[in-house]
């Protein structure tokens, strides 16, 4: 293993220094909210925050100012240090506030709303002020597209090939367009084009639900940030239980289910191929797998027998599994609820859904369908070829923006993530056992955690032991990179110490 | 047999009122821990309104917490005490009204005592855990909280901000120089 030279190093540094002073400059939304409603103090702690982002940012560009190139471990090693580098910084004006237990339970909060996990350990959220609230939203909606995408909107020039590892190290590796800066502006472009018609549908039905006009326009967008993210935030502590509203539901379900959708479907339905939607392989799997779930939770929920009509019963269970398929998190029953009335059976569905997740290159988390399609797909060919005689040629097709034949490599790389999917839900789910909570809670909240989903059934809190807390940071970790930045990272550090 | 004047006094006023009398007070973590234990059951449930209350034709939904914070919020200088826990309240408006204050970061809510019948799944609204409550009183108004600035904070802030000032100065000249 070679150890990385220092040019290694300031390639890595000067690329990280960019993406932390771009997500420093994010700081401003919350600084002028709370400058809009009066937080004065909220507002010394965003400029406090923004100020420490451009310290360190500026600091490493400048000290790690070199003209090398790029290359595909600088970007992987980039992308995850700077997620570090974000998460510290993110959780001060967290940490400030006064909200949180501690200084790990504020970079689980920034870790979560990073990640579009959802979970949150911040107390008295219904008391907080509206920038510290929009900076939760604000770290969601950046989350979903990526840091590093915004970065390559703003701060990266040109057209460098390059560059490139910088996307696919957080976990997106279709390109909408040739240019992959052009393709990080074509996300940004879909999410800001949903963000205006969502927000302004949205606040419309909160103020006919009977909110004032300011509280509905925030609800309207905050409400649109975490469902378009699949964060799962919500601006109250009762999540999206707070509105009671069918009407509110299904724009909940319409925005978090496109939020899961592959933005290279989004630009294919944008720039005029509307069967795209109806063929992608991405879309057909989620149909599928959505009605298996619902209906195992159904009978989960008709054994426990609470809901006292069909609508009700649809309405709810509905919801809840789609929430946990696209990992969004939004919720419109009460955590314990899932626990105390749900059932394991009905919890089991959802965590089934949440294993599986959303699409690739899309704000979900989870497996993703395309990999639930491939290895699907691969595990009928091998059925079909003992059926057939040992001279038949067999190969299956799909559709994922254009038809693809299976390849095994690409069946190799979809087992290879999805096996590390399993043992990270496998370890936190023991993790959980460990700190003493019942088996079907902790795979809940942990496989909730690890797949960036953000629904709870009561167990994550900021009682949890430390410990507990930093494996679900690392899981939410894992799970939004896809495990190769954060292992380029680990071997990098690796090599610093062990390598020739 | 003198006292049966008074007897029948109170066999009147039970009569009157039955349903507040009757009311078990109870918590919102007892009501979602146990909610087949209550459903249906008339109770009594005191706490902070929080956000705002929501009318919509004939009824109007209100929240309300009986957590940690209802006497006062970490903004307004509790320490943190865990998540808020509370429950939500449908009512006829002219009974919602009576609250005045609902809490949010500026505002300590109202805190309210409210009596209803709970419903583990309300057939009315969709599924919702909630209470219908027939009556709201006022136990303590809410008021206006105050958040001070303290001079560590504006300190820091200021070292921050001359620090992230000199780098960016030192960027654009090196920026210009090439």
């Amino acid at each position: 293993m070679l150890r990385p030279s220092a040019d290694d190093h300031r390639v890595v540094g000067m690329h990280t220094g960019k993406i932390v002073t771009g997500f420093g400059l994010l700081m401003v939304v919350p600084l002028v909210t709370s400058m809009v409603f009066a937080e004065w103090r909220t507002a010394v702690d965003f400029g406090i925050g923004l100020a420490a982002c451009l310290v360190v940012g500026l600091g490493l560009q400048q000290l790690c100012a070199t003209t090398h190139e790029l290359k595909r471990r600088h970007g992987l090693v980039t992308v995850s240090l700077s997620w570090v580098l974000a998460t510290l910084l993110g959780a001060l004006p967290f940490s400030l506030s006064g909200q949180m237990g501690s200084y790990l339970d504020a970079i689980f909060d920034v870790m979560s709303g990073l990640t579009t996990t959802g979970l949150f350990l911040i107390q008295d959220l219904d008391h907080i002020s509206n920038g510290l609230n929009m900076w939760r939203f604000v770290l969601t909606f950046v989350g979903g597209q990526g840091i590093v995408v915004i970065a390559l909107t703003f701060l990266f020039k040109g057209t460098a090939g390059s560059i490139y590892h910088l996307y696919s190290g957080e976990g997106k590796e279709d390109r909408l367009v040739p240019n992959v800066v052009q393709t990080a502006r074509v996300i940004w472009l879909i999410s800001l084009g949903w963000l205006a018609v969502g927000t302004a549908v949205l606040t419309a039905a909160a103020l006919w639900l009977g909110q004032t006009p300011v509280r509905a326009m925030l609800h309207g967008l905050w409400i649109f940030m975490g469902a378009f993210s699949t964060g799962g935030f919500a601006p109250q502590s009762f999540n999206t239980f707070w509105y009671h509203s069918v009407v509110f539901e299904v724009l909940c379900v319409i925005i978090f289910v496109a939020g899961s959708l592959n933005f290279a479907v989004h630009w294919a339905v944008w720039t005029g191929d509307r069967a795209e939607l109806r063929r992608n392989v991405e879309t057909r799997s989620f149909i599928v797998t959505l009605g298996i779930f619902v209906l195992l939770a159904a009978v989960g929920l008709a054994r426990a027998g609470i809901y006292p009509d069909a609508m009700s019963f649809v309405r709810k269970c509905f919801y809840l599994l789609a929430s946990g398929h696209t990992t969004t998190g939004f919720g419109t029953v009460y955590s314990r609820a899932l626990v105390t009335q749900w059932g394991p059976l009905a919890m089991l569905a959802i965590i089934g859904t949440m294993i599986l997740g959303g699409s690739s290159c899309s704000t979900a988390g989870g497996i993703k369908g395309i990999r639930v399609s491939l290895i699907a797909r691969a595990l009928r060919e091998d059925a079909r070829r003992l059926l057939v005689p040992d001279a038949a040629i067999i190969s299956s097709h799909y559709h994922h923006i254009k038809d693809r034949v299976l390849s095994e490599g690409a069946v190799r790389s979809a087992l290879l993530i999805t096996v590390a999917f399993f043992v990270t839900h496998s370890v936190v789910t023991t993790a959980g056992v460990l700190a003493g909570y019942p088996l079907v809670e902790a795979a809940f909240d942990g496989v909730s955690a690890a797949s960036n989903t953000g629904l709870s059934c009561g167990l994550i809190s900021p009682a949890i032991p430390w410990g507990l807390k930093t494996v679900y940071i690392v899981a939410m970790w894992l799970g939004r990179l896809e495990f190769m930045a954060v292992l380029a990272l680990l071997g990098w550090m690796w090599s610093v110490v062990r390598g020739r | 047999m003198r006292h049966r004047w008074l007897i029948h006094s109170l066999a009147a006023i039970m009569v009157a009122v039955p349903s507040v009398a009757l009311a078990a007070p109870v918590t919102s973590g007892e009501l979602i821990e146990h909610p087949e234990a209550w459903d249906g059951e008339t109770i009594t449930f005191t706490g902070e309104a929080i956000g705002e209350g929501m009318v919509r034709g004939s009824e109007a939904w209100l929240h309300v917490n009986d957590d940690a914070y209802a006497d006062g919020s970490i903004a307004a200088g509790a320490a943190p005490a865990g998540y808020n826990s509370g429950h939500a309240v449908v009512a006829p408006p002219e009974i919602a009204e009576v609250v005045r204050v609902f809490g949010d970061h500026r505002h300590r809510g109202d805190l309210i005592e409210v009596t209803g019948v709970f419903n583990a799944a309300c057939s009315q609204h969709g599924g919702d855990m909630d209470v219908h409550a027939h009556a709201i009183r006022i136990v303590r108004p809410g008021a206006e909280t105050r958040e001070t600035l303290d001079r560590g904070r504006l300190t820091a802030l200021v070292l921050f901000t001359l620090g992230a000032a000199a780098l960016m100065g030192r960027l654009m000249l090196v920026q210009a120089r090439r």
